[in-house]
């Protein structure tokens, strides 16, 4: 008896995947959609284009962020489904370069969204992080005053969104006369990112300004602050503007942060594969933009 | 312990006296050393009360974990969940904060977490025989994690009550200008530290730990109830591990699901270096609050001289190696004599 149900089940799971008549397009994304707000922004952002172009849009991501294996793994057994198309957020842009050539060569459409991938002639589909980081140096520019000492809470420097992120505000602040005294990695880590800063103010008292590479690092950062009461006088900008952070920003402690657009990105994503079956041809980065976050705008992303 | 050759050759500086001076305190003149070193390069900094306290407050929840982690391994066992059962602590105890359950209570939440996973663990060892504790403690490593991504979807939860982050946060000053002071976390990490010298030197529960360790076999027939005894041991463990989580939040604000990802591996280095051994029966509660510091003051060494944090993942490598080295150096020379 529960054999049979059995078999009736995993029967009626293939004729229901067989049965739609539509195409389906797959969104690889880093971490679940649910619980990370960015990710179930994305989530949405792809499910909202599907319905509006009426094709199926399959969502997968690792059960934990990062986890490059299980990506793989994900990667192959859709191109065994031969999927019409895959916009893949890569774990690791490396990692996953073989498994993205060995979709093409099986005739499935790929673009990169959120993290650009390694594999020539990909579209990628996201933000453009030196342009993101370079609108919060600017931001810290402007407030504080000319040779001002501030540090750079680096993400993990093995990636090219740590390696943007870090570039985009060294650039921008050095090129405004700030002066850049510690640059260290705290792996996007709040732990990390307390620890880190507080190992920067014990070196550099008389530090006015601390970008974080995301808003993890930069809350990590403005415990550490509150600790030395230094909160007042040095300025806390992050990346990403999460929850947390527009929270903090509405309280009065960190200064500013940099949102990203993720609905552009699972949106533009899914569009961009529909294009490709088409036979269009795309634009190497299409960029879905930044905004800069402050107290004026905070309570929109919460 | 038999102590007939001391008592009849009488003791001399050179001879077993000596030796056994370097045994208990060798590896805190390798901290007092880094220390000197330290303060050689960058006098002005690493000797600062600031930069002293920082070392203290990075360090604490490492050593927490590593204490429980020593009980384990005088047994000669394993516990891989400690990293785990401290995310699966701070996001439970963060979502009750918020959730408004009465701080004394939250407080309770963390050890209590590690004292359940420690049990499941010591009953998966000693009722079910797994036959290794590796096994178990991977299993509820594994668990436990994902306990901590089901209840949190995945996310942080941040800004817990001020009386929880209490024992993580707050130190004190003693006129010193802010963040200098005596953190709270460092009593923490006191009362603990001597209650289990206490409780493994002085009580018969902590001989038995030992002598467990030393020949599980022999104990068992001398009478000693092997396994009830492990069952505390892993128990220990985890209390420490669900403290060292509520050090954490404290700390951080925060319950964040990855807290902890490869903690244990750090624990598991500091007990070693620490001069403990792997096969059970030897160590010091003295040498695992040493093995944390000479992690922590190599970390900090490296970060406050702009050092990457590569360099610092392979020093910390070959620290390992270079100590467990010397113990055996040591070790070979003192069994000549």
């Amino acid at each position: 008896m529960n054999k049979l149900l059995l078999t009736g089940v995993a029967l009626g799971a293939l004729l229901a995947m067989a049965g739609s008549a539509n195409a389906a397009y797959v969104l690889g994304m880093k971490g679940p959609g649910a619980g990370n707000p960015f990710w179930a922004a994305v989530e949405q952002g792809a499910k909202d284009k599907g319905a509006e172009l009426g094709v199926d849009v399959i969502v997968v991501a690792p059960p934990a962020e990062s986890d490059v294996q299980a990506q793989i793994t994900q990667i192959e057994d859709l191109i065994a489904q031969k999927v019409d198309g895959i916009a893949l957020a890569p774990t690791d842009p490396n990692a996953l370069a073989p498994v993205v050539d060995a979709a093409k060569a099986a005739g499935i459409p790929v673009v990169f969204v959120d993290t650009r991938g390694t594999n020539e002639g990909t579209t990628f589909i996201g933000t453009n992080n030196e342009v993101g980081a370079a609108l919060a140096a600017d931001y810290m520019c402007k407030n504080l005053p000319a040779g001002s000492e501030v540090a750079i809470l680096q993400g993990l420097i093995s990636q090219s969104t740590g390696q943007a992120r870090a570039e985009g505000a060294k650039k921008g602040l050095e090129g405004c006369g700030l002066k850049v005294v510690a640059e260290q990695t705290a792996e996007w880590d709040r732990a990390k990112g307390l620890a880190v800063t507080e190992n920067i103010l014990a070196g550099n008292p008389n530090i006015k300004g601390i970008f974080g590479s995301n808003d993890n690092m930069a809350l990590g950062a403005v415990e550490a602050l509150k600790a030395a009461a230094k909160l007042q006088d040095v300025m806390v900008v992050g990346f990403d503007a999460n929850p947390d952070a527009a929270a903090s920003i509405l309280a009065g402690e960190m200064t500013a942060s940099v949102a990203q657009a993720p609905g552009n990105m699972g949106g533009l994503g899914i569009q961009a594969l529909v294009d490709l079956k088409a036979g269009k041809t795309l634009e190497p980065w299409i960029d879905t933009g930044t905004v800069l976050v402050t107290k004026d705008n905070a309570a929109d992303y919460q | 312990m038999s102590d007939t050759p001391a008592t009849k050759t009488g003791f001399s500086l050179r001879g077993p006296g000596m030796s056994k001076f370097l045994e208990v305190y060798g590896i805190v003149l390798v901290v007092v050393v880094m220390m000197a070193v330290l303060a050689a390069i960058k006098p002005e900094v690493f000797l600062s009360a600031q930069n002293l306290t920082n070392i203290l407050k990075q360090n604490a929840s490492l050593a927490l974990l590593a204490l429980g982690m020593y009980v384990v391994i005088v047994t000669a066992g394993i516990d891989l969940s400690v990293g785990s059962v401290m995310g699966l602590a701070m996001v439970a105890l963060a979502m009750a904060s918020k959730a408004g359950v009465p701080w004394p209570l939250v407080l309770l939440i963390g050890p209590a977490i590690g004292l359940a996973v420690g049990w499941v663990n010591g009953i998966g060892l000693t009722v079910l025989k797994l036959p290794h504790p590796f096994i178990m403690t991977l299993g509820t490593l594994n668990v436990a994690r994902g306990l901590t991504y089901l209840i949190s979807n995945g996310a942080p939860i941040s800004g817990l009550q001020p009386e929880v982050r209490y024992i993580g946060q707050a130190y004190f000053g003693f006129g010193l200008p802010p963040p200098a002071g005596l953190p709270a976390s460092l009593i923490l990490v006191a009362v603990c530290a001597v209650g289990l010298w206490f409780f493994l030197e002085k009580t018969n529960m902590g001989r038995h730990i030992f002598a467990i360790g030393g020949n599980p076999h022999a104990a068992r027939v001398s009478g000693i109830n092997v396994d009830r005894t492990l069952v505390v041991v892993y128990m220990i463990s985890g209390f420490m591990a669900g403290l060292s989580g509520l050090l954490l939040a404290g700390r951080t604000d925060s319950g964040f699901p990855n807290a902890g990802i490869g903690i244990e591996l750090d624990a598991i280095a500091a007990v070693i270096i620490g001069g403990a051994s792997f096969f059970g029966g030897r160590g010091t509660v003295l040498g695992v609050l040493a093995g944390v510091l000479i992690m922590g003051i190599l970390r900090n060494g490296l970060n406050i001289n702009n050092v990457s944090a590569f360099w610092q993942q392979i020093l910390i490598g070959l620290v390992i190696i270079i100590a467990v080295y010397i113990d055996v150096l040591r070790r070979r020379a003192a069994v000549r004599r």
